[in-house]
């Protein structure tokens, strides 16, 4: 009788996990697995091209030595207008230092509407047109406005919802700026290149 | 020890089945129950329809004062020979936030009802007829906004001669 109960435990736990399992997998087959969960500070800023306003293609990992203060935001969402202008006067100070703007817009209103949205505040920076996938890469963003400083090195140095004082907000800033940034020389792309071909041949055989 | 087994089990594939169910993704804004509304053949009728917005959270009035704020809109599609008339939206409040300054938007918050003027015509057979839709809004709460989402909106009519 008592292994039967321990069966029944066991059986419900797999249940679960199935269940759990195939919840993230249906995320996962409809947009990639989620890579940014938990704590995310020191995790590589997953890349991405997202379309411009102005309609330009524009890579995460083109920035790669810059600091990166990446803003998720949307028109519909009243606390994200108030730290726009902020980003666009960081963006003014820092802009020498080696600071980059990013917007991304997760709205369906028009792009037409957003760069309307945008001016109107002020906002020259590049603001990109969100898609599903980017949000799911950077944890299902759903809370807005949701803004990651990229260090770099690629690298995660802060998250912040919600919207908080512009100190905090030009600290993260700060700290994005101090990160350190190893360029990777000729040499070493070339025997990186290498290795990945190798490794691809000894796949095949 | 069995009993204390049998608890442990339940209690899983309760929460196993929640879990599928996404009960855990609570949303901001919930529906009460609707009783069962009866209405004559050839006449109509307003049908109240009470939510909940959480006690953290604010969401659009049906006349946001901008145009880029997404509406509370009701919408319910009942079965034939049912007719859905106006919807009355209570007359949101104009309220301030930490990110609003001196702007004021227009929302609910609490508790508020929906009225839905449903008419069931002459020549509708007595009898019990689904109504289904959904209520879409946007919701906030003190210092960030949740995507636009819709929850269901169900219940029945009943026609009587």
């Amino acid at each position: 009788m008592k292994r039967n109960g321990l069966v029944f435990v066991a059986l419900t736990i797999a249940i679960l996990a199935m269940l759990a399992g195939g919840k993230y997998l249906d995320r996962a087959r409809k947009h990639g697995p989620i890579k940014l969960v938990g704590k995310v500070q020191g995790l590589a800023a997953p890349d991405f091209t997202l379309v411009s306003l102005d309609g330009n293609k524009v890579k995460l990992s083109d920035y790669r030595g810059k600091a990166v203060l990446l803003n998720f935001w949307a028109t519909w969402c009243p606390p994200c207008k108030v730290e726009m202008p902020w980003f666009e006067d960081l963006q003014k100070q820092y802009a020498k230092d080696g600071l980059v703007v990013l917007g991304v817009a997760m709205d369906d209103s028009k792009p037409d509407t957003i760069a309307k949205y945008a001016s109107e505040l002020g906002v020259n920076y590049p603001v990109l047109l969100g898609t599903d996938k980017v949000s799911d890469d950077y944890g299902d963003v759903q809370y807005l406005p949701t803004t990651f400083y990229i260090g770099r090195d690629g690298n995660i140095v802060d998250k912040m919802t919600g919207l908080l004082d512009r100190k905090d907000v030009e600290d993260a800033v700060r700290k994005a700026l101090a990160t350190a940034y190893k360029p990777v020389t000729a040499q070493q792309q070339n025997q990186a290149q290498v290795e990945q071909k190798a490794g691809a041949e000894n796949t095949n055989r | 020890m069995n009993r204390t087994l049998s608890a442990v089990t339940l209690a899983l594939l309760l929460c196993a089945t929640l879990f599928a169910q996404g009960v855990f993704d609570k949303s901001p804004v919930e529906i009460a129950p609707v009783g069962k509304v009866q209405v004559k053949a050839g006449v109509s009728k307003d049908v109240n329809l009470d939510f909940r917005i959480g006690s953290e959270y604010h969401i659009n009035s049906n006349k946001p004062n901008s145009p880029l704020l997404i509406p509370t809109v009701l919408k319910l599609n009942p079965e034939t020979p049912l007719v859905v008339g106006d919807v009355k939206y209570p007359a949101g409040q104009d309220m301030s936030f930490p990110f609003t300054g001196n702007d004021k938007l227009n929302v609910y918050s609490g508790d508020f009802s929906i009225a839905a003027f449903l008419k069931a015509p002459a020549n509708a057979k007595p009898g019990t007829y689904p109504v289904k839709g959904e209520l879409r809004f946007q919701a906030c709460d003190h210092s960030a906004c949740f995507p636009p989402r819709t929850i269901p909106v169900q219940f029945d009519i009943i026609v009587v001669k």
